[in-house]
């Protein structure tokens, strides 16, 4: 939910809460002072009555012009010396209708024998009166309610516009780019802040992220430059005519040592890479078709060692990533199926809209098919292999949501990329 | 022929040096960005290898500079960094070929000596050695006049040997040249063996001589025997 909405909807929600206790409160105390202004009167009238019958010691309703004003009416038995208020409704004498009255019943002597005096008072205005008031009431808290409703949505809105322009340009912002972060500045210190802080953070970022990025770089530099010495200082040892047998071993072990290392440097590097995400181009790219281009690479290589190739593709997997690590997907997939492979076996690419499966003949796995694409699990202890392969393809995985799974359905190795 | 060497490691520059020296090539080095920047001007190479990271600039700038004053010499960059980025950057602003460190020396041999031919002779010449002869734009080989049919690959190995001959050639280097750098298994190099072995066979058939020498443990030269 919006915070505008949620604030609106709170708002909303409080201030009925509080306008209908208020209008409740507003209209009992109306009620109550009214009442309390009849009564009052009701007991003067009380007091003129009594005073009327301590002089005159005689009632005649006669004497009174408006019926049912006061009513007298003997009584037998007990004398009840309360004075009680109460309500009543009194027939119309003109209309078919009954009118609300206020009544004070008390008991009296008159003539020494005893009565019951019932003083009213009609309440229709004061009925009439309650009800304009609530309505008018009702319709000023309406209005109330509704315009600084509206008053608090335009003011919010304008209020945390900066916030959101900020927000957004925040949500475009890229690291990997040399664009600095810009947030919107305003009146609100604390907008202003949170701007601040923000394009610290942003610049941090963009700042670590160039040195990794340098780093990196530097160190492939750095460690490449002195292997290309070693490899070429052998090649210049090579060319002398009288090598020894021996010699010729230890220079050829030191040569394969180093292309390993610079291998092994370079993929180690390529998975810090992937990691720092510092492969920013990006492209639709389809892997299908990618995966049956990236086999013409290794049509030699299936030939000498009698590989059986069938391709089964069935619709373009398309997937927006970068095209160099969508490269190096497929290969590295492609390459594994070969290495594993045994001479006349059989190698398959499957492949569909959401998915591209290589599978290929070869021995059954000796370690943990769980830890197959862990840095250096190596299958064989063979050195060319470096155990990197399926970790890189792993991780090019990761960071493109796409999901890797390794199947063994004897003798085939499957391993399966598909959309999540 | 003249070749410039930009590179800062003098070690590599110097095996570079020796290396082509031996083809019958003219190397100059310069080891700073300066120093290359003073060669450029003054001189005029056939073909000019540029290492990218140096210590007081960037490689990328002396071939902007070579492309403005000698647009004719060949530029081949050697770079540790193997970025897609770099490569295309270094093609789109005028070099020949991109070599990524380590890299062999009988390679960047035989890249350079393409080059030169492509410049010098727009491609369209024949190459003779012995009574070997390739017909460049036609892939056609002729030993002793006789037109041998070879495969592809064959035709690669041949011509990366005419390339260096009298040199020894490692397996790797080899197989590298053939399929790439991403083929690093046992069995490219028992493909280079039985490429090497139906090459020997065709130039034998044809009446050639066995060029081709084995070395133990390394690879191969070829060679008059």
């Amino acid at each position: 939910m919006k915070l505008l909405e949620k604030a609106s909807r709170i708002y909303l929600l409080a201030s009925l809460l509080i306008y209908l206790a208020v209008g409740i409160a507003f209209f009992w105390i109306i009620k109550f002072m009214i009442y309390d202004e009849v009564e009052s009167r009701l007991m003067v009238e009380k007091q003129d009555f009594e005073t009327y019958i301590r002089t005159n010691d005689t009632w005649s309703n006669n004497s009174y012009f408006v019926e049912n004003k006061i009513e007298v009416v003997p009584v037998f038995g007990k004398v009840d010396n309360r004075v009680t208020f109460t309500d009543t409704l009194i027939r119309n004498r003109y209309e078919e209708s009954a009118d609300p009255f206020r009544q004070l019943t008390f008991h009296t002597l008159i003539g020494g024998s005893p009565y019951r005096v019932a003083i009213r008072k009609s309440m229709i205005e004061s009925y009439k009166l309650i009800e304009a008031i609530s309505v008018a009431m009702v319709a000023f808290l309406g209005l109330l309610l509704v315009s600084t409703f509206l008053f608090h949505r335009v003011l919010s809105g304008k209020l945390w516009k900066p916030f959101y322009d900020s927000l957004s340009r925040i949500k475009e912002f890229d690291w990997t780019k040399n664009k600095p972060l810009e947030t919107v500045r305003s009146e609100i210190t604390e907008f202003n802040e949170l701007g601040d802080v923000m394009e610290k953070m942003a610049s941090k970022m963009q700042h670590d992220y160039r040195s990794l990025r340098e780093f990196t770089e530097n160190a492939s530099h750095e460690i490449q430059t002195p292997l290309a010495l070693i490899n070429a200082r052998v090649e210049q040892f090579i060319q002398s005519k009288d090598l020894g047998e021996t010699h010729t071993y230890w220079i050829e072990e030191i040569y394969h040592a180093a292309r390993r290392m610079s291998r092994l440097n370079q993929g180690l590097l390529l998975l810090a890479k992937i990691e720092n995400q510092q492969f920013t181009e990006q492209e639709e790219i389809d892997l299908s078709e990618l995966a049956l281009n990236k086999l013409k690479d290794f049509e030699d290589i299936l030939q000498h060692k009698e590989i059986i190739l069938s391709v089964q593709s069935t619709a373009s997997f398309r997937k927006v990533m970068s095209p160099a690590l969508a490269e190096i997907l497929l290969t590295n997939l492609i390459n594994n199926a070969v290495r594993h492979n045994y001479t006349g076996g059989e190698l398959r690419l499957e492949s569909g809209n959401d998915y591209v499966q290589v599978s290929n003949t070869g021995n059954p796995l000796k370690s943990d098919p769980e830890r197959l694409f862990e840095r250096f699990k190596k299958e064989s202890a063979g050195a060319e292999s470096l155990g990197l392969g399926l970790a890189i393809v792993k991780q090019i995985c990761d960071s493109y949501d796409l999901q890797i799974s390794y199947h063994y359905d004897e003798p085939m190795h499957l391993i399966r990329i598909a959309a999540k | 022929m003249k070749i410039l060497i930009v590179e800062d490691e003098k070690g590599l520059a110097e095996s570079i040096t020796e290396y082509l020296s031996r083809e019958g090539f003219v190397c100059e080095v310069a080891n700073t960005f300066w120093q290359a920047d003073e060669k450029i001007s003054l001189y005029q190479y056939d073909c000019t290898i540029v290492d990218l990271t140096l210590p007081d600039g960037n490689g990328f700038d002396i071939i902007q500079t070579l492309k403005k004053i000698a647009a004719a010499t060949g530029i081949i960059i050697i770079s540790a960094r193997n970025t897609l980025e770099d490569k295309l950057k270094g093609l789109e602003i005028g070099s020949d070929d991109y070599m990524t460190k380590p890299f062999h020396l009988s390679e960047l041999n035989a890249r350079v000596k393409s080059l030169i031919r492509r410049r010098n002779f727009g491609g369209n010449n024949d190459m003779t050695w012995k009574d070997i002869r390739v017909n460049l734009p036609a892939r056609k080989v002729f030993i002793r006049d006789i037109e041998t049919a070879l495969s592809r690959k064959e035709y690669d190995l041949l011509l990366y040997f005419l390339s260096n001959i009298d040199v020894a050639l490692t397996k790797e280097s080899i197989a590298e040249h053939l399929w790439g750098d991403n083929m690093d298994s046992a069995d490219s190099l028992d493909m280079v063996y039985s490429h090497i072995k139906n090459l020997r066979r065709k130039i034998v058939e044809k009446g050639g001589k066995d060029y081709i020498q084995s070395i133990y443990g390394i690879g191969y030269k070829f060679t008059a025997p």
